[in-house]
């Protein structure tokens, strides 16, 4: 019954978005509430689905023609459900700390109006049923967030983050269309039968044995490009940490929820493919699993609070990739392995920055150097801030924990598989950092004395509660969902959402040409055999983990005992490589975009003002040339024209009769 | 009685005047002059053809085109007056304000 009315789950924050932008100048609070009313009452529909096709076997599909052989279509099956859900939740959470928040702003209708209509293309994205609805949506997505990163265009910096954020994106979202219609055209030279909605899932999934192998992998490829520019991974990771420059509520909804979960998602919405592609896979293994050391190592150095989680954002996003990406060594499972991590995610990060907006609407600033001691003011921010740092870092039992050890664990299958042991060990290495970061973030905020003369005053409960509610799913989800089970029945649930679709999984490895593994020997053999060399490598990221918070209590704590100066000095190389975050600035700005782009560019404008345009000028002024010589013989002289007539005249008459002379001849 | 080719002879030589004046004068008077020597050539041929032949088409049409001859020549003294008002000249060689 729920089912039939998924539409609205979409067309409620549209019709927000449409309420608030024509209406909210007028209304108290700039509208907020009918965003915040539309995006809960998504959340209401997604429950009510879900209790409707969980845990049974059914997945909601509705379709309808729009052209050729494109559809426009509702499709809801384990993967979306959870999406759904949590896109929802998350997002009402934060609108409704929005209200708070950006009370008093004067483009408060602006706001809730994009806010809402960022939602509704996430949500739209997530339960497109065919891959051109999700390209659609995945435009407007970054749109809203260009719009949204740069609320206070004003701010030169916001407007050129905005920009950055824009464009670096849309490197990838190039290659995720040349991924789409390279499928395209291959699935057209299957020869479906007519009236097969080509681009839909199912006939994707339906069809991928008969795509030949290579083309495969370059689809796999593009798609992921698509996926690394929206999801901010290595390379194009550059404009997540600028989007900071948008209201904090505005990161927390695009590092949460919204805008880089979609890259994930579309790597495990297109998962069989990318398993029918196993170079594709481990490419997304490495790049994942090397976002997230890299990004991490950059957190440890930033001063900025909302950078440091910025930078904590790439890594986790790495962490996801990864776990879809070592899903190569152990099947399908790994779709729900990554998803868990990017639902627990959403929370704890959505968390973290709002505990950070909670934390500059009171300090008024965002360096971390200027706060301190905030713990005294601010009790519940802090708390909550801290189950979020918790989760972040895995401690045991929060739900960050059973994310992040089932993809570590995951990465050492695959190094065990003799896939190589990189993606582990830099997932491994990234646990430590996380830690280190994290709590040096918390320990600097909070901890200590006030470094600065800043208000103390706790936020208001309609900041606080999205907060306190974050918090305790945060805290509390992994264990609901994995104590006293099997096995967590979200990755049985997500993991199998393939079957759904007939995909089997053992036939697309064959066409792969990859080593099949069953999933009972990648068990059977780091399992049971090594029953201690198991247990330490569970124990292994706790004890990183551990010891990360350990380090950085032990530097940035009340309980110092070290000081930063003493393993590094200004002039130390590795530090200076850290805060310039890798020359990164200087290589792609700089160097790739000044002078190289520019570069092309001035050849490029060149040949187009020399060889193009030339061209036309040229024929264009032969044209207008000839023409004015030929116009002096219209003299506007009537004499002149009838000496033309009659001298045209004679010469008729004097052809006519040497014609007829000829014909008498 | 005239034999037919003299007729014919003037008509030509008419025609030919007519129009090496319309070709070379420039003054509107002139050229309205020479219009009517070229008309007038036409009508010659068409009383004499008609004559020679019993048929008298051709002496009618004759009139038609003296009766045209006449209101042409209205118009376009009518013109040319009021060309002469705004000008000051006939010299058609100077109106040509909306040449080129």
């Amino acid at each position: 019954m729920y089912s039939d009315y998924a539409y609205l789950i979409v067309a409620l924050p549209i019709l927000a978005f449409v309420l608030t932008i024509f209406l909210g100048w007028h209304l108290p609070k700039g509208g907020g509430f009918f965003t915040v009313l539309a995006t809960f009452a998504g959340f209401i529909l997604s429950f009510g689905i879900l209790r409707e096709i969980y845990p049974t076997n059914i997945i909601v599909h509705q379709s309808t023609h729009w052209f050729a052989n494109f559809n426009v279509g509702i499709l809801i099956d384990p993967l979306a459900i959870v999406m759904l859900l949590m896109v929802t939740f998350v997002c009402t959470m934060i609108h409704t700390y929005a209200l708070g928040y950006m009370d008093g702003d004067p483009g408060l209708a602006r706001y809730f109006a994009e806010a809402g209509l960022f939602t509704a293309a996430m949500l739209g994205l997530v339960y497109a049923d065919n891959l051109l609805q999700l390209f659609i949506f995945w435009e407007l997505v970054g749109l809203c967030s260009y719009l949204l990163i740069g609320f206070w265009y004003r701010k030169p910096s916001a407007a050129s983050a905005a920009k950055k954020a824009f464009l670096v994106t849309r490197v990838g979202d190039v290659m995720f269309l040349a991924g789409i219609v390279l499928l395209y055209t291959n699935m057209m030279r299957i020869g479906l039968p007519e009236g097969t909605y080509v681009l839909q899932f199912q006939t994707i999934y339906d069809n991928l044995v008969n795509i030949p192998p290579d083309q495969l992998t370059w689809i796999a490829l593009l798609l992921f490009g698509g996926a690394v520019g929206k999801s901010g991974q290595f390379p194009l990771h550059v404009w997540l940490p600028d989007a900071m420059e948008g209201p904090t509520t505005v990161s927390a909804m695009i590092h949460a929820a919204t805008m880089v979960t979609a890259g994930v998602y579309l790597v495990a919405r297109m998962f069989p493919l990318f398993y029918a592609a196993p170079h594709a896979l481990t490419v997304v293994a490495l790049i994942g699993a090397f976002t997230a050391l890299f990004a991490a190592t950059m957190g440890i150095v930033m001063f900025d609070i909302k950078r440091v989680l910025a930078y904590s954002t790439v890594s986790q996003l790495g962490y996801m990739m990864a776990g879809l990406g070592v899903g190569a060594a152990v099947g399908a499972g790994a779709v729900g392995v990554g998803m868990f991590h990017l639902i627990g995610h959403s929370f704890f990060k959505a968390l973290l920055f709002l505990c950070a907006g909670s934390v500059i609407h009171a300090v008024g600033t965002n360096d971390m150097r200027e706060m301190g001691g905030v713990l005294k003011s601010m009790k519940w921010t802090s708390l909550t801030m801290l189950a979020g740092s918790l989760t972040l870092v895995g401690f045991p039992l929060t739900t960050g924990f059973f994310s992040k050890e089932e993809i570590i664990v995951k990465a050492f299958e695959y190094g065990t598989l003799g896939n190589g042991w990189l993606p582990y060990i830099f997932v491994l290495v990234a646990v430590l950092l996380t830690a280190i970061y994290t709590f040096r973030l918390w320990f600097l905020t909070f901890d200590g004395e006030p470094r600065s003369d800043y208000h103390k005053h706790e936020s208001p409960w309609v900041m606080l509660g999205p907060l306190v509610i974050l918090a305790l799913f945060a805290l509390f989800m992994g264990v609901g969902l994995n104590v006293g089970q099997d096995e967590n029945p979200f990755y049985t649930y997500v993991g199998n959402n393939f079957d759904h679709y007939g995909v089997d999984f053992e036939e697309l490895a064959v066409v792969g040409g990859h080593q099949v593994v069953h999933e009972a020997e990648a068990h059977g053999e780091s399992g049971e055999s090594h029953g201690i060399f198991h247990t330490i490598i569970h124990l292994l990221p706790i004890v990183f983990g551990v010891g990360g918070i350990l380090i950085a209590a032990l530097f940035y704590s009340r309980w110092k005992r070290f000081d930063s100066s003493m393993i590094t000095t200004e002039r130390d190389p590795l530090r200076h490589l850290l805060l310039k975050r890798y020359y990164q600035n200087e290589i792609y700005t700089l160097w790739f975009a000044e002078k190289v782009v520019y570069g092309l560019s001035l050849l490029f404008n060149m040949i187009d003002l020399k060889v193009v345009d030339g061209t036309v000028n040229k024929i264009s002024e032969l044209l207008v040339g000839f023409g004015g010589s030929v116009r002096k013989l219209q003299t506007g002289m009537i004499q002149n024209y009838i000496t033309a007539i009659v001298l045209g005249l004679a010469v008729l008459l004097i052809l006519i009769q040497l014609t007829i002379m000829e014909v008498a001849i | 009685m005239v034999p037919l080719v003299l007729y014919v002879l003037l008509a030509s030589a008419m025609f030919t005047i007519g129009l090496y004046g319309l070709m070379t004068q420039r003054n509107g008077i002139k050229l309205m002059m020479c219009v009517e020597i070229l008309l007038n050539s036409a009508n010659i041929n068409l009383v004499a053809f008609s004559s020679y032949l019993p048929n008298q088409n051709g002496q009618v049409f004759a009139l038609f085109s003296i009766a045209l001859a006449a209101a042409e020549a209205g118009v376009g003294f009518a013109i040319l007056i009021t060309l002469y008002r705004l000008y000051g000249t006939i010299e058609l060689d100077n109106i040509n304000s909306l040449r080129w």
